[in-house]
């Protein structure tokens, strides 16, 4: 248990296999919010994600007994939720084409500064989604998920220097498409 | 090519401290941070809580249940042929048709093909497709699940050309075909899927 009296990760995962279904809607709760926001950023449309993210935690119920490491559950759940977010790009089809769906636009109500910040967020969206799958998905993690190399390499299975190139080429790429759009 | 000062990508690894970037190139480290602060952002919308504890709480399926699911739900496949191999298919198919299926099958006039709609809605009452094809009427075009396996199927003539559809489940929820040729995004902004009919040749 944290200092906060919340379950740890662990418990949790000991609880739900103890036959505590409920306690699952702990790990919802705990990571809907980050796993929704990855999805968003990779799929760029929050329906996609929504399916992707509900695959994905019903995928990691039914399979949690193969949660080798209960205290590692998020990177664990990145890793479900990424492969998840793969699929859904395969069976689309997009591979490196930019998607159609904007993110949800201001509304007017919100003020000028609101405004200005969906449509930034809209060009920086646009931006990412010209990316790679990969630079994509290696972008999201480090800079918007916030994870290191060393978390990055145990949800994407691929090595550290493969991940930093494409963290710096998604970095280049995105800066000279917002350095040409501003 | 890298164009990059290594410099930036240091200080963003938490490589370097920003105290050593001159101050030249602090503009593309910033517009690198502010582009992520903007993704950070939450997603707004409502909680997928109650819809995954839903599903959590169904009893799982059985082994052979899940096996006759995946057999039953589509995937893409995709095969690695030299293309030798599928010029021989190709001319075994065409010959196969000229000369057994001559007879068989509607007549089609020379401006029509047949267009095939499967979707698989497991829980659905009824499904129509609509489309440019029937002015985006529902009702007119029905797919049936005669074996009920949730895949509904639709074999329809139409002129030739490309149309945009989606499905009507239930008469009410409109869904894209993710399996379609293509999606284009439509003016509500939604994905219309696109079908491509094209000549029968006898």
């Amino acid at each position: 248990m944290d200092v906060n009296g919340a379950p740890s990760d662990a418990e949790i995962v000991a609880r739900v296999l103890g036959g505590d279904t409920e306690a699952f809607g702990f790990v919802i709760r705990r990571y809907e919010a980050g796993l929704l926001r990855f999805a968003t950023r990779m799929l760029g449309s929050r329906d996609a994600a929504a399916d992707a993210v509900a695959e994905g935690l019903v995928r990691a119920y039914r399979h949690l007994a193969s949660c080798r490491e209960p205290a590692r559950l998020r990177t664990w759940l990145y890793r479900i939720v990424t492969n998840r977010c793969k699929s859904h790009l395969a069976r689309r089809s997009v591979g490196d084409v930019p998607l159609d769906e904007a993110p949800p636009l201001a509304d007017p109500a919100d003020g000028e500064a609101a405004l200005e910040r969906a449509e930034q967020l809209a060009l920086v969206q646009r931006a990412l989604t010209g990316l790679s799958p990969d630079k994509r998905e290696a972008f999201v993690l480090k800079h918007v998920e916030g994870l290191s190399y060393e978390e990055m390499a145990a949800i994407t299975g691929e090595r550290i220097p493969t991940l930093k190139m494409r963290v710096h080429r998604a970095r280049e790429a995105l800066l000279k498409v917002l350095e040409e759009e501003t | 090519m890298n164009t990059t000062d290594p410099r930036i990508h240091q200080v963003l690894d938490g490589e370097l401290s920003i105290d050593a970037l001159p101050a030249e190139l602090r503009h593309a480290l910033e517009s690198v941070s502010a582009a992520a602060d903007l993704l950070v952002a939450p997603v707004p919308g409502p909680s997928l809580e109650s819809r995954i504890m839903a599903e959590v709480r169904r009893p799982a399926s059985s082994y052979l249940r899940r096996v006759a699911s995946w057999l039953a739900t589509p995937h893409a496949i995709t095969f690695r042929v030299r293309p030798v191999w599928s010029l021989a298919f190709a001319a075994a198919a065409a010959a196969f048709t000229l000369f057994f299926a001559r007879d068989a099958g509607p007549q089609l006039g020379e401006h029509e093909g047949i267009a095939q709609f499967v979707g698989r809605f497991p829980d659905a009452r009824s499904v129509h497709v609509v489309g440019t094809f029937n002015d985006w009427r529902p009702g007119t075009i029905a797919l049936e699940d005669l074996d009920h396996d949730g895949v509904w199927t639709a074999t329809v003539v139409l002129p030739t050309g490309t149309y945009e559809y989606m499905f009507v489940v239930d008469g009410e929820r409109w869904v894209p075909d993710h399996l379609a040729d293509r999606l284009v995004a439509d003016d509500f902004g939604r994905e219309n899927s696109v079908v491509i009919v094209r000549p029968v040749h006898r």
